[in-house]
């Protein structure tokens, strides 16, 4: 009878009770788009770190990074290559030689990331050739190609096919400078690396850092499911037992962070949103207690002991929050699904979102166990939003209830 | 000799006992038995709605003792107070007596649910009392869709449900009109007579005091006199 007493109050006040089932509807829905929202924002970051720039695993020298310097090499890492390839788990994998030096224009220098690539080895990459604006990728057939990035281009007021020096030492700790031909210009979703980066033929930038054959700084791995990670990380320490093996979050750190400040920010935001929910339903709720005063008085002299008064005040507000909260995780869901396949074009703030690595084009996603958290934190936030209602109840004296006016 | 089922000792209550103090009730002492019919009388303010309130256990006495069916119910803790309630007395308020969103038979039926009576002789039992009362035609209407007079009515089907020893009504007619009253109150006389329960009812309406058997007058809080008479 409780219950149904209770589910009948809730209809009492059909507009008040509509209003609470919106809020909740509107508070559900929120709280997935915000979430969905930013961590498709920061997917949208780790996935063009990772796919555009880092790869999941990468292997160097132990003392490469200390000190920068080319001389640190791994030897025979075409037979590495070819042993990596040949695992059915990992999707793509490319040696480089890396050197970092100057760049000079008539104009004008700068300081650059010299990347010596195998050009089709990046396509399954790091889709280099598809960032390419102007010119071409690699297609002169000539060795003093270079593939520089278009703010970088424009620092150094050089065009397509512009001539240019870079500048460097070689693994004798010699200077060695080398003129490259602009042979393409490409334009990344992270600007501040296309102002760094610059990509030439693997196999000349050897000649002038007087490697042997077959040296490298680093091997980059792309594995085809990121579970396997860890296992195909392992793996690699067999293959390269005296290489340093780091995965995308070893070598970016930040982005490491920012999954775990996800978490955070899930219980953060939904939790500012379930607090307006909160003071929503409290005060609801208390203009149910409040303008029933005489019923409750009513029901307590006729038999009703204070424990069911509070069961029923509990009951109504959890038949609210039960009819609003799976509408407001229907239409998150929907939200969700939808705008991540369509994506949220945010052309507009293009400039200002490259600048911080992020796409112009953002989509949403989430986790079911985040949809499992707010539902949950949604249930919790409208059960204690009643308790100080029902405690409001539980506080009537029958005799004086029943004379309230 | 009749059971005494209605005995308070001494009974004061006192509000604002810190600030203003107001004695609502002093010092009275009632003794009541079994299958009585009284009326409670007085001016407004005279504290008979309190002494009703003291009787059914809605209130605490500040000094003083209620007697109810041999039970000291000053004693009891607030939990056993209200099952004693329950299964002991029958409540008839002025107005907000029923529960607004259950229909007649739900009301009447609600307090039998509390005593957790099995479904099918409850629906007998609850077909029987608005039966008595004579609204077998509006079982499944809400309060809102009754009048005063057959609102108060299932208010008393409902206080009879529990087949309790004492039915307490507070100014049960005051919201009624002549015909409803007088309809009221023949089937409450009705019910003293035959079932021997006792009836002690708060009133300024004359046609209620002159159906009473007994009527204690309180003014102040005291009581002033307390007359048998016949009956008209």
């Amino acid at each position: 009878m409780l219950f149904q007493i209770a589910w009948r109050n809730v209809w009492r006040n059909k507009p008040r009770s509509l209003v609470v089932i919106s809020s909740i509807i509107i508070g559900v829905w929120a709280g997935i788009f915000i979430l969905s929202f930013t961590w498709g924002l920061y997917k949208n970051n780790i996935n063009e770190s990772v796919f555009k720039q880092l790869s999941h695993i990468q292997i160097h020298h132990p003392n490469f990074k200390e000190d920068n310097a080319s001389k640190f090499t791994i030897p025979n890492t075409n037979e590495i290559v070819k042993q990596f390839k040949s695992d059915g788990r990992i999707a793509s994998v490319s040696a480089r030689v890396i050197s970092t030096g100057m760049i000079t224009s008539p104009t004008t220098a700068s300081g650059v990331k010299i990347y010596g690539i195998n050009p089709d080895s990046e396509i399954t990459q790091i889709a280099l050739n598809k960032s390419v604006v102007k010119g071409s990728y690699f297609d002169s057939g000539k060795n003093n190609e270079i593939l520089i990035g278009e703010k970088l281009a424009k620092k150094l007021k050089i065009k397509f096919k512009s001539k240019v020096v870079l500048t460097f030492t070689n693994v004798n700790s010699e200077i060695v400078s080398g003129a490259f031909r602009v042979g393409g210009i490409y334009k990344s979703k992270n600007i501040s690396l296309d102002e760094v980066n610059v990509y030439v033929q693997q196999e000349y930038l050897r000649e002038l850092l007087e490697f042997i054959p077959s040296e490298s700084n680093e091997i980059a791995i792309l594995v085809k499911d990121e579970e396997q990670l860890d296992a195909i990380k392992n793996y690699s320490k067999t293959v390269v037992p005296k290489g340093k093996i780091e995965d995308w979050k070893e070598l970016s750190p930040e982005l490491g962070m920012i999954i775990e400040s996800f978490n955070l920010y899930t219980y953060i935001i939904s939790g500012i949103i379930l607090l307006a929910l909160t003071f929503g339903i409290i005060n609801t709720m208390l203009m149910a207690v409040l303008e029933r005063i005489r019923e409750l008085g009513m029901l307590m002299a006729i038999g009703l002991n204070k424990r069911k008064i509070f069961v029923m005040i509990m009951l109504e507000t959890f038949y609210l929050t039960v009819l609003g909260t799976p509408i407001g995780l229907l239409i998150g869901w929907l939200t969700v699904t939808v705008l991540g396949k369509t994506g949220i074009n945010l052309s507009m703030f293009s400039e200002g979102l490259a600048s911080y690595g992020f796409s112009s084009n953002i989509y949403p996603a989430l986790d079911q166990d985040k949809y499992v958290i707010i539902v949950t934190m949604c249930l919790i936030t409208a059960l204690i939003s009643a308790i100080y209602p029902a405690y409001k109840a539980l506080q009537l004296n029958p005799s004086e209830a029943i004379r309230k006016i | 000799m009749a059971k005494t089922i209605i005995d308070t000792h001494n009974v004061s209550k006192t509000f604002n006992p810190k600030t203003i103090p107001v004695h609502a009730v002093q010092n009275v002492h009632v003794h009541i038995e079994e299958g009585e019919f009284v009326a409670l009388v007085g001016p407004s303010g005279s504290g008979k709605s309190t002494l009703l309130n003291l009787i059914g256990g809605l209130d605490e006495p500040t000094a003083g003792s209620v007697i109810i069916n041999g039970i000291e119910i000053t004693e009891l803790p607030e939990n056993k107070l209200i099952d004693f309630r329950l299964h002991n007395i029958g409540f008839v308020f002025q107005s907000f007596n029923l529960i607004p969103v259950l229909t007649a038979k739900e009301n009447v039926g609600f307090v039998l649910q509390l005593q957790h009576m099995p479904k099918a002789n409850r629906e007998k039992r609850v077909l029987t009392l608005l039966e008595e009362v004579g609204l077998e035609d509006k079982i499944n209407s809400k309060p809102s869709e009754l009048s005063g007079g057959q609102q108060q009515r299932v208010a008393v089907a409902r206080a009879l449900a529990s087949k309790p020893k004492i039915i307490l009504a507070d100014e049960p007619t005051a919201n009624l009109d002549s015909k409803s009253a007088a309809n009221l109150l023949d089937i409450m006389a009705k019910l003293n007579k035959e079932e021997k329960i006792t009836f002690l009812f708060s009133t300024h309406d004359q046609r209620v005091i002159e159906k009473a058997r007994r009527v204690i007058t309180l003014v102040d809080g005291k009581v002033a006199s307390d007359v048998q008479q016949t009956p008209l």
